[in-house]
């Protein structure tokens, strides 16, 4: 037997390629489609749009609940980056119509109530009730983080409730921002340039 | 940005369908390309199942080529079971009708790689796939099949001599 070069291996590399090239674009596009079909249907949609606010750019986004994250003052990757990245995420601003509509009205002192559908169901249970608590206050009124607490029959957990608060999905809409410290410090604020929002918020509602 | 499961979809669809259709050795037929299609949907919702837990600074591809690998692993051996090796290799193609034909002496020689390549060992088969037909290197390739690097090197190599040797007989 003859000794093998490098060149016969070569040649049956070509052979290999040529005998195994790829799909036809046909067979490819349908199974493309067939698994963006699949993602489609199993994908959790969640739908966003954007406004600009006198906090900075504000983003909104609903899935089949109702809104499930609101921020403002960020960047629209940052806004995004919070979602679960399995979900299919969608620029759609007619779906977020209505949230917009009410925010416009609110920041133009026309609304101080909102009229939506919110989905936090992500969050746990305490974080659930805090929040539930926290749209119990009426515009232009600040409850302490103890009151929450004591209000929720949990008296010394005013550390947890501001936990919670920080976490609120849907900020404005759910207004924490109405929540100060005891000793009449404005505590904290997660949403937008934080306590700078708060204060403005607050001054909005007439509150400060 | 961590990376979305819609945009692995847009990025690593088309060439993990590529890397099966080849593993399984694809000649083209109606119901083997739906073969294809099943286990390449099969892939992905096995990989949306498992992809909220994958680190963010994994390597996206070579996580999905491994799975497609295992997918195919599973196929290949089941098909190996229904196979009888003897008979498919009594039905190779019979040789070109001319030999000045140059059209059906490559076709000829084309159907004949793939019969070879059909009953290659199924990590031979994986690791010449990767290497030469999706052109991977070899660092990849170990992580993609969790083997060493030399033992990538070693399979590519017996594969393509098998190969080789084969169609010299033949000559």
């Amino acid at each position: 037997m003859t000794k093998h070069t490098a060149k016969d291996d070569h040649t049956v590399v070509t052979q290999l390629r040529s005998a195994l090239s790829g799909p036809v674009e046909t067979v490819l596009t349908r199974s493309r489609t067939r698994v963006r079909k699949w993602f489609a249907a199993e994908a959790p949609l969640i739908q966003w749009g954007e406004m600009s606010s006198p906090l900075g750019s504000l983003f909104a986004a609903v899935n089949q609940r109702g809104l499930c994250a609101l921020d403002f003052g960020r960047q629209e990757s940052e806004f995004l980056a919070r979602f679960d990245n399995r979900a299919r995420l969608e620029k759609d601003p007619k779906a977020v119509q209505r949230v917009l509509a009410q925010l416009r009205e609110y920041f133009a002192g026309d609304r101080s109530t909102f009229n939506l559908p919110v989905d936090i169901s992500q969050l746990t249970t305490f974080q659930r009730s805090v929040l539930d608590m926290a749209c119990r206050i009426a515009p232009g009124q600040v409850w302490t983080y103890q009151r929450i607490a004591k209000e929720l029959g949990r008296p010394r957990s005013s550390r947890p409730v501001g936990g919670a608060l920080a976490h609120n999905p849907i900020p404005i809409v759910i207004p924490c921002h109405r929540v100060v410290a005891s000793d009449g410090s404005l505590g904290g604020y997660s949403g937008g340039s934080g306590l700078k929002a708060k204060r403005w918020l607050l001054r909005l509602e007439g509150a400060l | 940005m961590a990376l979305r499961f819609e945009e692995l979809i847009e990025r690593h669809h088309d060439e993990i369908f590529a890397y099966l259709w080849r593993l399984m050795g694809n000649d083209g037929r109606r119901d083997t390309a739906t073969d294809v299609e099943d286990l390449t949907q099969d892939i992905f919702m096995r990989a949306y199942e498992s992809f909220a837990v994958l680190r963010p600074d994994s390597n996206h591809r070579a996580w999905l080529y491994k799975i497609a690998t295992l997918c195919a692993y599973t196929q290949l051996r089941r098909m190996k079971h229904r196979r009888d090796k003897l008979s498919s290799l009594k039905h190779s193609p019979t040789g070109p009708a001319t030999a000045s034909d140059d059209s059906s002496s490559r076709k000829y020689m084309e159907q004949r790689v793939r019969a070879l390549v059909k009953v290659l060992p199924v990590k031979q088969k994986a690791c010449v796939t990767l290497r030469y037909l999706q052109d991977l290197d070899y660092p990849e390739i170990a992580q993609i099949l969790g083997c060493s690097q030399e033992s990538a090197r070693a399979n590519v190599y017996h594969a393509i001599r098998h190969l080789r040797l084969a169609l010299e007989e033949e000559k």
